[in-house]
């Protein structure tokens, strides 16, 4: 006799998660084993998707570099693009070529530099 | 005003009823828009460090400053950063100005084992002769000394870090921890003791005007604060009654009446509920000793919710939270969920805003806040008078100075909404110990009424403003005791 229809049928499924797992992005979950290292550069540790290939060191020199300059002030706990944006709205005239390398890889979490990850950190 | 149109009819309520009883209908209120967006939080993060507040605080206020500099000494001073200042030379700095209190509580020394500190009473005033005043920029943080009031100035000490972080190569600086407090331009030269001696001294003075098109007939708004339901006190509750009939024109003869129809809005500026209502003894007990308890603030809320429902079958009105109020506790205060006012949200003269508040009234704008910044740096300063502190937040260009560092404030990384860039018309405070007003003339044609609207639970008064001259009077509600003769 097959299965009898309920009407939770109509319903999308979804994924389970455990029960005292925080909702968070699941493609995290593959990674948190491999980061026991949590006291060096946050950068590292954010979870890359393996299809794309590594920046280059000369567009991360440069963005480290403007992470560091003080004049577009605090560069933790926001990402590139909003500190970027912030600078050009108080009139400090951050560099463009930051902006469009940023919008051009936006989905690589090394160059967004979002330093929050998971909800922990800062 | 009031009265003086009232007198003439007041024989009205020794003659028999008449047969058509007259009507008043309510003066419409026109050009209604609310302007707190700002306030307004939608997603919230709490993950960034309060950095951010002041980086945007100091980058934002500080062209205004170096204008108002350049127009005070003379268009020929230098300007310089901290970091480029010469011994001797005389110049100007603009920085965050902050001040190290000892007498200021810190969780870090409460919690400190070592100290073995028995956590220290709440204060009137954490003030002492022993404080320093710094002034800080981006980077760099000096001493300042001179002609500048240390114990009058308010300002917050340098930000802590709320919890442990690891070392970053990112925004440092000796500034590691940045200043809060107001922004301030000091002219002066530093001394071989690598202090700052100050001459004089500006702020960033009163903001931009905005165009006056107030309305020409009389109208008037309420302005009442500090309700203090729940309580449990019967005589307050009375006066609240009585404040609700006069409003809504049950009160009085037909000249109170007539007057009553020219209030366009009532505006409750916070602490809707009172302090007792926030007793928290329940956490500590076992859950079975506390089951069948419930919050004292339920049975105040619904209270709230009847009262609003009386006021706002007649009158628009916007409720603004306050420090005691079931919202979130940092500034800005988001505004009261409607379903803990059933009764009264089905009206749409009810408004649930924000607190700071800002809007514009027939032509009129309207600044306030339910009083927790005024009272904040009335326990870090010494000024004694919240009118005086009113006017000097607005002189500073910043409603809240000692936000986010005695005062809780969300972390903005932005903008800092507490900016003002207009100068309002109305400025106002809620939650006073007692009422006063005064008509503010700026330099360039600005015209601002301070109210401080007093303390409804205390003192029984709330405000009448008069948005065609910006005129401003008191109106109390009490009752005569059994005992006393008349």
């Amino acid at each position: 006799m097959e299965r009898p229809r309920r009407i939770t049928d109509s319903f999308p499924r979804r994924r389970r998660r455990g029960p005292g797992r925080p909702p968070g992005r699941l493609k995290d979950r593959k990674d948190k084993d491999k980061d026991k290292d949590k006291t060096q550069l946050k950068v590292r540790d954010c979870p890359r998707a393996a299809s794309q290939p590594p920046p280059d060191p000369a567009l991360m020199e440069m963005l480290r570099r403007f992470d560091l300059s003080w004049e577009y002030g605090p560069c933790s706990g926001i990402t590139r693009l909003q500190r970027w944006e912030r600078a050009q709205e108080l009139g400090l005239s951050p560099p463009g070529p930051i902006r469009d390398a940023l919008l051009e890889h936006g989905d690589n979490p090394d160059v967004t530099y979002r330093w929050v990850w998971d909800g922990v950190g800062w | 005003m009031f009265s003086e149109q009232a007198a003439p009819t007041a024989q009205g309520l020794l003659a028999p009823p008449s047969g058509e009883p007259p009507t008043f209908p309510r003066v419409a209120a026109e050009g209604y828009s609310d302007l707190s967006q700002p306030f307004r939080l939608g997603e919230r993060s709490f993950s960034r460090q309060y950095a951010h507040v002041y980086a945007v605080r100091l980058a934002g206020m500080r062209p205004r400053l170096e204008r108002r500099a350049r127009g005070r000494w003379g268009n020929d001073i230098a300007l310089r950063r901290l970091s480029e200042l010469q011994e001797g030379e005389k110049c100007c700095v603009v920085g965050t100005l902050f001040k190290a209190m000892q007498l200021q509580p810190s969780i870090l020394q409460e919690i400190s084992e070592e100290h073995n500190l028995v956590p220290q009473p709440p204060l009137p005033k954490y003030i002492q002769p022993s404080d320093e005043l710094m002034l800080e920029d981006e980077l760099q943080r000096i001493k300042l000394e001179g002609a500048i009031d240390v114990q009058r100035l308010v300002t917050g000490k340098g930000q802590r870090w709320l919890w442990w972080q690891p070392p970053c190569r990112g925004w440092l600086g000796l500034s590691a921890c940045c200043a809060a407090g107001t922004i301030v331009a000091v002219y002066g030269c530093e001394q071989e003791d690598g202090r700052f001696l100050v001459e004089d001294h500006c702020l960033a003075d009163l903001p931009p005007p905005l165009p006056w098109s107030g309305p020409s007939s009389d109208r008037f708004v309420l302005l009442a604060s500090g309700l203090g339901l729940g309580s449990m006190s019967g005589e307050a509750l009375l006066s609240t009654q009585l404040l609700v009939d006069v409003v809504t024109g049950q009160l009085g003869a037909e000249g109170e009446q007539s007057c009553a129809a020219h209030i366009t809005r009532v505006i409750l500026a916070g602490n809707l509920l009172s302090q007792n209502t926030q007793s928290r003894d329940t956490i500590n007990k076992a859950k079975y000793l506390t089951k069948k308890t419930q919050a004292a603030s339920v049975e105040a809320v619904k209270m709230l919710d009847e009262i609003l429902l009386q006021l706002c079958t007649s009158v628009p009105v916007d409720v603004m939270p306050g420090e005691f109020d079931p919202t979130n506790y940092t500034l800005p205060q988001q505004p009261l969920h409607r379903c803990m006012l059933p009764l009264a949200s089905a009206y749409a003269t009810l408004r649930l805003v924000t607190n700071p508040y800002q809007a514009s009234l027939d032509g009129v704008r309207f600044l306030g806040t339910s009083g927790q910044n005024i009272s904040d740096i009335f326990k870090y300063s010494s000024m004694d008078d919240y009118l005086e502190i009113l006017e000097w937040t607005l002189l500073a260009g910043h409603i809240s100075p000692t936000a986010p560092d005695t005062l809780g404030c969300y972390p903005f990384y932005k903008s800092d909404p507490f900016i003002l860039t207009e100068c309002p018309h109305i400025y106002f405070c809620g939650n006073a110990p007692r009422f006063q007003s005064k008509l503010l003339q700026g330099k360039e044609g600005q015209r601002v009424l301070l109210v401080t609207v007093p303390d409804f639970s205390a003192t029984q008064t709330a405000c009448l403003v008069n948005l065609r001259d910006l005129s401003c009077q008191p109106i109390t509600f009490f009752s005569f005791g059994a005992d006393s003769e008349d």
